[in-house]
C-alpha cells in the first residue's frame, strides 16, 4: 500500500537516476523525455557507487529538490556470491549517505520480487519478505537501508519479471525465449514450463514509476500486471511471432513447479486508471521492435 | 417485573423490544435526548424489520428516559450499549465502564445487573460490583434479524461468578420467559463463548470465500456445492456458506482482533484467525478488481452504478461496508449511487450522483455493482437494466439477480462463486 504526498500529479523539479544506463533506466528516461521532466542520468562511469568517495561525489551531483531513483545494482548474472552482495550493500550505503546528507525530496528504491519466498504463490505488498538467496536478501536489506533515511519520503518498488527488447540479463522467460527462437528456432523449457509467473513490460514499469514520481508516493508497491501465465504459454506466444515454426522443447523436470501470482489491488487503489500491457500484446510489440532494429 | 436497558443503541433497543414482546415492563435509558424522543414517538433511529411495530404494539408497557435515576425502579438492568471499535477492531470500553458506573450507582437494593454488550474475557470479573448480582449475557443479534433473534434466542449463555449458584429470582423469571435452554458458565467462558461463535461463523465464510474463488477459476459453481455441504450433519442447514466481500459490521472484526491480542499476550497460536482476516481483506477488493479489469483500465471517464451502501441488507449500518470501501477507490470516476435507506452522502464521493431509484443509478452507466443484497434489488428486471445502461458489465457478488436472466438480457454477469 502506498500513500501519495502530492494530492495531484506534480512534475518533480528533477529526477536523479542512479543506474540510468540499465534496462529500466533507459525506459524511464524515455518517459521523462516525453513528459519533459528534467533528469540527471548517472551511470557507473559518472560515479562508482561502491567507491568510498561516492557519498561526497554524489552529494555534489544531487540536489535537495531531486527525486532520486536508485536502479543501480549488481544483478545475479554478475554474481550470486557474498562478495557481490557486499558490493551491492556498499553501493546502497554510499547512496543513502548522500541522499541523507542532501535530504532529497523523494527516494525511489528499485527492489525485486526476490524478497518474497518462492513458496508464496499469491503475493501482495503485505506478504512478509522471506528471501531465499543472497540476491533477495540483498534487496530486502537495501529496502531497509532506504527506509532508514531520516526525513526522506521513500518508495520501494518490487518489480516482477520484466521483459523488453533491451534487457541484457537474458533470464528465463520472454527475453530468452525470443532470442533462442530467433537463433535456434527452438525454445527449451524447464520441465513442461508449468510454472506460472507475472511478466511485466518494461514500459509499464517505467510508466508506473513515473506515476509514483508525479504523486511523490511512499510505501511499498509491487510492479506487476496481476495476470500470470505459465512459461509454456509464454513460449507459445513468443513462437507465434515468428513466420517459421519454432519448436518448444520440454525437458525432464529437476525441481517441483512453483507459481507466482500478484494481487495488484494496491496498485489499482493507488492508480485506479492504470493499465498494463497484456502478454500477447507486449511480446508482439517487442518482436516488432526487434524486427525494426535488425 | 420491570426490566431496564441502559443504552438505546442497536443492541439496547432490540433487546428492549424483545422484553416488551415477552410481556415485561421496560425502562429504556439513554443520555441521548434525541434518541429517547424518537423512541417515545415510536420512531427508533435504527432500521430493523419489525422493530417499530413491536415498539408500537407494546408502547403501554414501555417508558423511555434520559434520566438514569429512572433505572432505580427496575428489578433487573441490562447494560446494552453498543461498544465502538476502531479501524483495527479494537474496542473502546471507556463508555461502557462509565455507563456501568452510572447505572450501578442508581441500582435498587437487590436489583441485578447484566452486562449484555460485547466485552473481552476478564472484563466482567474485574468490575467492582457484588458478584451474586452481576452477570454477563451473550448477545447474538444479527443485523437485519435483530428483533427475531432477541425474541427467540436458540439458547441463553449466561456468565456467572459461580455457575452452580442459585440465580436471583428476577433474572430467573426474565430468562425463563424466553423458553430456551440456559447455559450458565463462568464469566470468562461466556465472554469467550461469544467470540467462539463469531470465530466459527467467520471460519465458515472464509471456507466459502476460498472455495468460491476457486470455483470461479475452475468453472465450478459454488451454489451447486453448498446444498451438498448443508446436508452433511457435521456442517448443517444453517451454516454460513455464502461467499461475501469480506467481514463487515464491526462485531466479527472486533472478536478476531480480540483473539489475536489475547493469543499474542499469552503465546498461543492465532495464525488461522489472521488468515481469516487476510482472506477478508482480499475478498473485499473483488468488485474493484473486476471493475478495473473490465472497465476502469479500458474506458475513458467511465460511469459506475453502485446499488447499496449499507454493509448488509435490512440495516442502516455502514460499518466496514464493502460498498463504501469500493467507492473510496472510485474517487476519480463518475458514480451513480442508490440505497433504500442510506443516503448517498455516506459515500463522501467527489463525483457522486445521488440516484432516486435503482434504474436512475443505472442510467448511462458503463458498469453496475450491486454491493448490498437488499431484497428489493432482486425484483429488478435485467432487461430494463440492460436498456438503461450504456455498458454491459453487471457485478452481482451476492447473486441478487438471476444469472440466466441477466445473460439473456445481454448483460455480462459476474458473481462470487461462479454460476
Amino acid at each position: 500500500m502506498i500513500t501519495h504526498l502530492n494530492s495531484a500529479p506534480t512534475k518533480p523539479e528533477r529526477v536523479a537516476l542512479l543506474g540510468a544506463r540499465g534496462f529500466i533506466g533507459a525506459a524511464l528516461r524515455k518517459q521523462l523525455d516525453v513528459r519533459k521532466i528534467p533528469y540527471l542520468a548517472l551511470t557507473s562511469s559518472d560515479v562508482d557507487l561502491s567507491a568510498s568517495s561516492a557519498p561526497d561525489k554524489l552529494a555534489t551531483l544531487i540536489k535537495p529538490s531531486d527525486s532520486v531513483v536508485m536502479l543501480a545494482a549488481l544483478t545475479p548474472d554478475k554474481g550470486r556470491d557474498v562478495a557481490t552482495m557486499m558490493k551491492n550493500f556498499a553501493m546502497m550505503q554510499n547512496t543513502c549517505a548522500a541522499a541523507g546528507k542532501i535530504s532529497c525530496a523523494h527516494f525511489v528504491y528499485f527492489s525485486s520480487d526476490a524478497v518474497y519466498s518462492a513458496a508464496d504463490a499469491l503475493v501482495t505488498e503485505e506478504t512478509p519478505p522471506s528471501p531465499q538467496d543472497l540476491y533477495g536478501a540483498m534487496h530486502h536489506t537495501r529496502e531497509l537501508m532506504a527506509r532508514s533515511l531520516p526525513k526522506v519520503p521513500v518508495l520501494v518498488l518490487r518489480p516482477t519479471l520484466i521483459y523488453g527488447l533491451d534487457d541484457t540479463h537474458n533470464s528465463y522467460g520472454p527475453n530468452r525465449f525470443r532470442r533462442a527462437a530467433q537463433k535456434d528456432g527452438r525454445i527449451t523449457l524447464f520441465g513442461g514450463g508449468e510454472e506460472t509467473r507475472d511478466h511485466i513490460h518494461v514500459d509499464d514499469v517505467a510508466a508506473l514509476t513515473l506515476r509514483c514520481l508525479l504523486r511523490r508516493s511512499t510505501g511499498t508497491l509491487n510492479a506487476a500486471t496481476g495476470v500470470s501465465h505459465s512459461f509454456h504459454e509464454v513460449a507459445e506466444v513468443v513462437a507465434k511471432q515468428f513466420k517459421t515454426a519454432v519448436e518448444i522443447v520440454k525437458t525432464p523436470r529437476a525441481h517441483p513447479a512453483t507459481h507466482r501470482h500478484y494481487d495488484i489491488s494496491a496498485a489499482i487503489k493507488a492508480f485506479p486508471d492504470t493499465r498494463f500491457t497484456g502478454i500477447e500484446q507486449g511480446v508482439a510489440s517487442v518482436h516488432r521492435e526487434m524486427l525494426g532494429k535488425s | 417485573m420491570r426490566v431496564g436497558f441502559a443504552g438505546m443503541t442497536h443492541l439496547g433497543v432490540n433487546s428492549a423490544a424483545a422484553a416488551l414482546a415477552r410481556g415485561f415492563e421496560v425502562v429504556g435509558y439513554d443520555a441521548d435526548r434525541n434518541a429517547i424522543a424518537g423512541l417515545r414517538r415510536g420512531e427508533p433511529n435504527i432500521v430493523e424489520p419489525g422493530l417499530p411495530e413491536v415498539l408500537q404494539k407494546h408502547a403501554a408497557r414501555a417508558s423511555f428516559t434520559a434520566d438514569i435515576a429512572d433505572l432505580s425502579r427496575c428489578d433487573l438492568v441490562y447494560i446494552a450499549s453498543d461498544v465502538p471499535t476502531d479501524d483495527l477492531g479494537a474496542s473502546d470500553l471507556a463508555g461502557i465502564r462509565q455507563l456501568i458506573e452510572g447505572v450501578s450507582a442508581k441500582l435498587g437494593q437487590g436489583a441485578v445487573l447484566v452486562v449484555l454488550c460485547q466485552v473481552p474475557p476478564g472484563f466482567t470479573r474485574a468490575l467492582a460490583l457484588p458478584r451474586e448480582r452481576l452477570f454477563y449475557q451473550v448477545e447474538t443479534l444479527v443485523f437485519g434479524h435483530a428483533v427475531e433473534r432477541a425474541m427467540h434466542p436458540e439458547r441463553i449463555i449466561l456468565g456467572c461468578a459461580d455457575p452452580a449458584a442459585v440465580r436471583p429470582k428476577a433474572l430467573e423469571q426474565f430468562l425463563s420467559a424466553f423458553a430456551c435452554p440456559i447455559l450458565p458458565m463462568r464469566y470468562e467462558s461466556a465472554e469467550l463463548a461469544k467470540i467462539a461463535i463469531n470465530c466459527c461463523l467467520v471460519s465458515s465464510v472464509s471456507v466459502a470465500n476460498t472455495l468460491a474463488e476457486l470455483c470461479e477459476s475452475l468453472g465450478a459453481a459454488w451454489p451447486e456445492i453448498v446444498p451438498a455441504l448443508k446436508l452433511d450433519k457435521r456442517i448443517g442447514q444453517h451454516a454460513y456458506l455464502a461467499p461475501g466481500l469480506g467481514i463487515a459490521g464491526g462485531n466479527l472484526e472486533r472478536d478476531l482482533a480480540t483473539v489475536c491480542r489475547l493469543a499474542d499476550e499469552r503465546g498461543t497460536d492465532a495464525g488461522v484467525v489472521r488468515a481469516w482476516m487476510a482472506n477478508s481483506r482480499y475478498r473485499r477488493d473483488w468488485a474493484l478488481n473486476e471493475l478495473h479489469g473490465a472497465v476502469l483500465s479500458k474506458l475513458e471517464d467511465p460511469v459506475i452504478a453502485v446499488l447499496g451502501l449499507a454493509y448488509k441488507q435490512d440495516t442502516h449500518s455502514t460499518k466496514n461496508s464493502p460498498s463504501l470501501a469500493l467507492l473510496a477507490h472510485l474517487a476519480p470516476f463518475r458514480v451513480r449511487v442508490f440505497d433504500p435507506v442510506v443516503p448517498a452522502s455516506a459515500a463522501a464521493h467527489p463525483r457522486c450522483h445521488a440516484s432516486t431509484s435503482e434504474l436512475d443509478a443505472c442510467e448511462g452507466a458503463d458498469a453496475l455493482a450491486i454491493m448490498t443484497p437488499w431484497t428489493q434489488f432482486g425484483a429488478l428486471d435485467p432487461v430494463r437494466i440492460a436498456k438503461t445502461m450504456r455498458g454491459k458489465l453487471a457485478l452481482d457478488p451476492y447473486a441478487v439477480l438471476k444469472a440466466s436472466a441477466c445473460r439473456a438480457a445481454g448483460l455480462e454477469y459476474r458473481t462470487l462463486g461462479g454460476t
